[in-house]
């Protein structure tokens, strides 16, 4: 599929014919290549496209702004208070982090009990 | 503030008030209408104890009218001419006949009083935010005072007009309840000109890949000031929210080679916390229209994004602050808007316990959260906007592009439509270059 959309790519693109040759070297060298190999960096030319894009159109358009009230209000807070207590562990997870995680996305809403 | 997994992992729970209880005053009876429809305005809008009479309980209400004006003939108090219009480098009201500047008193010593926001309990309204009563008409008409001749004015467009027998300038100032006269106008204080630079500047920087129509047909000078309805909200409120957050014990790899893999051991904590805040004019679009920030069919999210304004410094209502300006009414209520307050609230409240949860470096799950609104204050105000709107039309798609301005501070955000044909070939010429580096190093490794 990643050799298919490349080639499409180095298509709409005749003149690059030197690119569509060297991808093609290049699949060769991923097929002989063992599983878990260096293969990944073929992904790094659409990624690059695709991050240019988003990045660009976000810069014209500002899709992605709104007022940051979290900041910009004035806020002021007593004490925080609370409590932590230890429930459970984990052992041998390959997770980087705890699932769900959004201690950071403040307007992400949650199950609201009165 | 207190960073209570740092200094203790089960810190005690201050005592604090029940959580659970409801609150009387939370919610917004829609009765103000009838209140709203009374010319003289009282102080309480709340029924006396005993009173057979009185009505159901509802919020109490702040009487913002500015009494000195009327609707129809507003005269200068030096020479008495009504062309009066504002001189947005002073932020007064001068009037051309004899150019004598004044302004109108601000608003938030009568709203905010001597009381601190953390007493602030039950629902407090300024007059010009009751509830917009849907049989009084948005146009009005009014007998100038000048001539006796009848003038009429749509509120949906302008706030003033000219008589047009003896020229006399009619402003509506009367709060009558169709959302047209807010409790408080913030008046513009960036001039057109400097509006001008601000979106020229913006639009320069978006130049490349910007539509080649919109290149063609940029023309920031139509640029137009206008002021747009917002609810100015004061909450006191309390916030719990629990969840579940994991500390790292371990962190260690199995297998060698290409097989070795990095695995992790943690300990996972139930997290609750508490706080207890105000807020201070929180600001909240009161108009429906411009509340719908869907970035897929319109770019309302702009104006949103050049808030806040400097709302202390809003004055009472003069109808000639909006000379030569252009408006949009308020149609939203107060219960209207209650969800969208109560989901900034929160907002904020999960923003305010961050500092708290930094011990737990593998993240926290929020699972619940709880609001209790003790109080809140709201006020109806305008607030200046300078707004350039392109109208843009692709394959059938039609949208507005906003380049709006902060008519206070001068921020600037706005929305360019975009030719999405040179975008990809900018896409797919770093993506074939990268690509090529990628396969370069492939080929010699291979």
């Amino acid at each position: 599929m990643m050799m298919e959309m490349l080639m499409l790519a180095a298509d709409a693109w005749g003149a690059l014919e030197p690119v569509r040759s060297a991808i093609t070297s290049a699949s060769i060298a991923w097929a002989s290549d063992d599983e878990g190999g260096s293969g990944w960096l073929l992904l790094a030319g659409p990624a690059s496209g695709l991050a240019v894009y988003w990045g660009l159109y976000r810069y014209y358009r500002n899709t992605d702004k709104s007022h940051n009230f979290e900041q910009e209000t004035h806020v002021e807070s007593q004490p925080i208070t609370g409590g932590d207590v230890k429930v459970d562990e984990v052992r041998g997870t390959k997770r980087t982090s705890i699932p769900g995680a959004n201690g950071r996305r403040f307007r992400d809403r949650v199950q609201r009990v009165q | 503030m207190t960073d209570i997994r740092d200094t203790s992992p089960e810190p005690p729970v201050e005592p604090r008030p029940d959580p659970l209880q409801a609150h009387p005053d939370q919610a917004v009876p829609n009765s103000a209408a009838a209140n709203q429809a009374q010319p003289d305005l009282t102080q309480s809008g709340q029924a006396q104890p005993g009173d057979p009479f009185a009505a159901p309980s509802g919020p109490e209400t702040i009487a913002t009218q500015n009494e000195r004006l009327t609707d129809g003939v507003n005269r200068c108090p030096k020479c008495g001419s009504t062309d009066i219009r504002l001189r947005a480098s002073t932020g007064m009201l001068v009037c051309e006949f004899c150019r004598y500047e004044w302004s109108e008193e601000q608003i938030d010593p009568l709203i905010s009083g001597e009381g601190s926001l953390s007493d602030l309990t039950g629902t407090i309204i300024g007059s010009g935010a009751a509830d917009i009563d849907p049989a009084v008409a948005g146009v009005l008409t009014m007998k100038c005072a000048g001539c006796g001749s009848e003038v009429v004015v749509n509120t949906a467009e302008a706030m003033s007009s000219r008589c047009h027998w003896c020229r006399h300038v009619l402003t509506v100032n009367d709060q009558v309840p169709n959302g047209a006269v807010p409790d408080a106008v913030l008046p513009f204080a960036v001039p057109h000109e400097q509006a001008v630079a601000s979106i020229r500047a913006f639009a320069a920087k978006r130049r490349t890949f910007a539509h080649r129509r919109f290149r063609a047909e940029f023309t920031p000078e139509n640029v137009v000031g206008v002021y747009m309805p917002y609810m100015v909200v004061d909450g006191n409120v309390g916030a719990d929210v629990t969840g579940y957050g994991e500390v790292k014990t371990r962190e260690y790899t199995r297998g060698t080679g290409d097989d070795r893999e990095t695995y992790y051991d943690a300990d996972v904590y139930q997290v609750h916390r508490h706080v207890d805040f105000t807020v201070d004019d929180l600001t909240i679009e009161s108009s429906a229209e411009r509340a719908d920030m869907n970035t897929l069919v319109n770019t309302n999210n702009i104006i949103n994004t050049i808030l806040p304004f400097d709302t202390k410094n809003a004055v009472k209502w003069n109808a000639n602050y909006l000379t030569g300006f252009t408006s949009e009414r308020r149609d939203q209520d107060v219960s209207a808007i209650q969800p969208v307050l109560e989901h900034q609230l929160l907002s904020i409240a999960r923003s305010e316990v961050t500092s708290t949860i930094s011990g737990y470096d593998r993240g926290v799950r929020w699972e619940t959260e709880r609001l209790e609104v003790r109080g809140t204050r709201w006020v109806s105000m305008y607030l200046p906007v300078w707004l350039y709107s392109y109208y843009h039309e692709e394959r059938g798609r039609a949208m507005v592009h906003y380049i709006a301005v902060n008519g206070r501070t001068g921020e600037t955000m706005g929305s360019v439509p975009v030719s999405k044909g040179r975008l990809l070939v900018a896409a797919l010429t770093v993506g074939t270059f990268v690509e090529a580096i990628a396969i370069g190093i492939l080929v010699a490794t291979a």
